[in-house]
């Protein structure tokens, strides 16, 4: 039964997505129990899988029985099933959380909204666990498309947003393909592990350089790295309230999860293609998209455009850790994910907060707010200080362990940029309790509003989980480190 | 540099390839009609399909079902099937997006009134 897990993890979702519009037809409010309790036993078959892994090693999974270079092979391992913990885990938030904001903000379309989340997860699933190039294509699409029609399920702003992320996603998409149709190619095989052994002896090709350079070009757009992130701060600023912590907090990380992916387990990363070191490509890349998004960051206006900066950034400090090239920074750069994708969650749950509750879209703004919901505050003191990098929370080993990282391998532009970025992380979040403590500001008018059991619920679940990770760091960085490492570092 | 001219022309597919992928990029880039983007991204896609395609093709092959079960395999004999059921499998991806960009050209046309990009960005403001 347990080598069937990577299946069954897949299929829940996605039964529950096509099923959906059939047995919500006439019962529109059975959406909402539907997904979260899918997603609550998508969580629990996930932990089991976990378990497992650590305990049986990984599951290969083949296809319909044809043997692996020529079938399609998904393999739970320790990275991916950690991965899905997590993803399964912030998706049930999520959509926990949108119980209180969809049927005002979505428009009416709550149950297009659940079945695209749920379509949403299951491809995610499906990127964190194929082992075939072509396939992970078709994932990253599913997942794609199903964001660009999240986005635009509301309407409004949104839709040119989304319209816009369509297109470049689409461009990124096709030059993937490119890449991948390079490659067979050049090798004339598709499955990971069959590739990673071919490769050594094709180095001199240049359509191998082409197809590596198309690939991690299209997956750049995907996981809005700096010099091709002009789409993701619309679409999530836009995108209706209950929709951007689910996209903020998923879709970019489990891109990288794709690039990871790559970099490492088709390639061995260390090595130098016609003298282009690509550790060093993805240091410099990191470098510049942690420092660029934490600037940009700086000097929004609007809550959840800053956030979103905010997200880029941390992009960048991930690929700082995982390019250092050995074990101690990949494995900050993975916990730094996982720390991550909690925050970015937490943010924009509380930026939906603010606005629902509050009508709070901008920082000038967030004055208003300061007396009347100190708990809200209480909550943002503890994501920020998972953002900047303080003590006792999870930001803060994630980025210890790149550091260490970037010293053991003497990459020194590495740490200053690491440092930078946190300074300036440091700065916008400066602002913002500036303007939520500024004296003077005139007390909102609105007559007090109750806030609802679910969005306290996922709040402070997610400002526990930023503490907890903090807290536990020591044995999920060891776990790391003997479950989730790549086969050759 | 006349042999990088004569090695291209040897293979006129990838010119061919390069040509429609460009094409479809610039009338991405440079129209400012959602839909005529909509047009330059399906060509570009499209184009990535015809590669694929033409890397599988080979002179004198045919098509990829076995001809004879009692005399051994000869794979220069056959068309590489592979990149044909890729390609199949791109069109589907290919045909949904263009379905969920052409449904947000029609909300954005039934909210602005429009389909120029610079109308569309002068309401917002």
């Amino acid at each position: 039964m347990s080598h069937q897990l990577p299946a069954i993890i897949f299929l829940l979702p996605l039964f529950a997505a096509i099923s959906m519009p059939v047995v919500c037809l006439k019962n529109r409010h059975w959406s909402h129990p539907i997904s979260v309790g899918t997603l609550v036993v998508m969580v629990l078959v996930s932990i089991i899988n976990l378990y497992n892994v650590i305990h049986h090693g990984e599951i290969r999974y083949v296809f319909s029985g044809w043997s692996v270079p020529l079938g399609i092979e998904w393999v739970a391992d320790g990275l991916a099933s950690v991965i899905l913990v997590l993803l399964s885990a912030l998706a049930l938030l999520g959509v926990v959380f949108s119980r209180t904001t969809s049927p005002k903000a979505l428009g009416g379309r709550i149950v297009h909204y659940y079945t695209l989340v749920l379509l949403l997860i299951s491809a995610l699933t499906g990127i964190a666990f194929a082992r075939d190039l072509f396939n992970l294509f078709v994932f990253l699409e599913v997942a794609a498309i199903s964001s660009y029609a999240l986005i635009g399920v509301a309407g409004g702003r949104a839709l040119f947003a989304a319209f816009r992320y369509l297109v470049l996603g689409t461009l990124g998409a096709s030059l993937y393909l490119l890449g991948v149709s390079y490659l067979y190619a050049v090798s004339g095989t598709l499955n990971m592990s069959d590739l990673a052994e071919r490769l050594p002896l094709l180095l001199h090709s240049k359509a191998l350089v082409g197809g590596l350079l198309f690939m991690f070009i299209g997956l750049g757009i995907k996981m809005a790295l700096v010099p091709f992130h002009a789409w993701m701060p619309e679409a999530y600023t836009y995108a209706p309230d209950s929709v951007s912590p689910i996209l903020a907090s998923l879709v970019t990380k489990v891109a990288l999860l794709a690039w990871i992916r790559i970099m490492y387990w088709v390639l061995n990363a260390t090595i130098i293609i016609n003298e282009i070191p690509i550790l060093v490509m993805v240091a410099v890349l990191g470098a510049l998209a942690a420092v660029i998004g934490a600037t940009l960051a700086l000097a929004q206006r609007e809550i959840k455009m800053m956030f979103a900066y905010g997200g880029i950034s941390h992009i960048g400090i991930i690929l700082i850790g995982i390019s250092q090239g050995n074990q101690t920074g990949f494995a900050g750069g993975v916990f730094y994910l996982l720390n991550d994708a909690v925050m970015q969650a937490a943010l924009f749950f509380l930026a939906g907060v603010a606005y629902c509750q509050f009508g709070v879209r901008t920082v000038d703004d967030l004055g208003r707010i300061g007396k009347q919901a100190p708990w809200l505050i209480g909550f943002l003191v503890v994501v920020a200080l998972g953002m900047i990098g303080l003590p006792p929370t999870g930001g803060f080993f994630g980025k210890w362990y790149i550091i260490l990282g970037a010293l053991e391998a003497g990459n020194y532009v590495s740490v200053a940029a690491v440092v930078v970025s946190t300074l300036l992380t440091l700065a916008y979040f400066v602002r913002l309790f500036e303007a939520i403590f500024r004296r003077g500001t005139t007390p909102m008018e609105v007559q007090v509003v109750e806030i609802p059991v679910s969005s306290k619920l996922t709040l402070g679940i997610t400002s526990a989980a930023i503490i907890i990770l903090g807290l536990f760091s020591a044995p999920i960085i060891q776990l790391l480190l003997d479950q989730a490492m790549p086969p050759r570092l | 540099m006349v042999e990088a001219f004569v090695a291209v022309f040897q293979r006129p597919n990838f010119l061919t390839f390069v040509i429609i992928f460009l094409w479809g990029f610039y009338i991405m880039v440079t129209r400012f009609n959602l839909v005529k983007k909509l047009i330059g991204m399906y060509l570009m896609q499209t184009s990535v399909i015809f590669f694929l395609v033409s890397i599988s093709a080979k002179k004198g092959a045919t098509i990829p079902v076995l001809l004879s079960t009692t005399e051994p395999v000869k794979a220069v004999n056959y068309a590489n099937p592979l990149p044909h059921v890729l390609t199949l499998t791109a069109i589907v991806v290919g045909v949904a997006t263009l379905g969920v960009g052409l449904a947000l050209c029609a909300a954005i046309y039934r909210k602005y009134g429009s389909l120029d990009e610079q109308d569309i960005l002068e309401k917002l403001k």
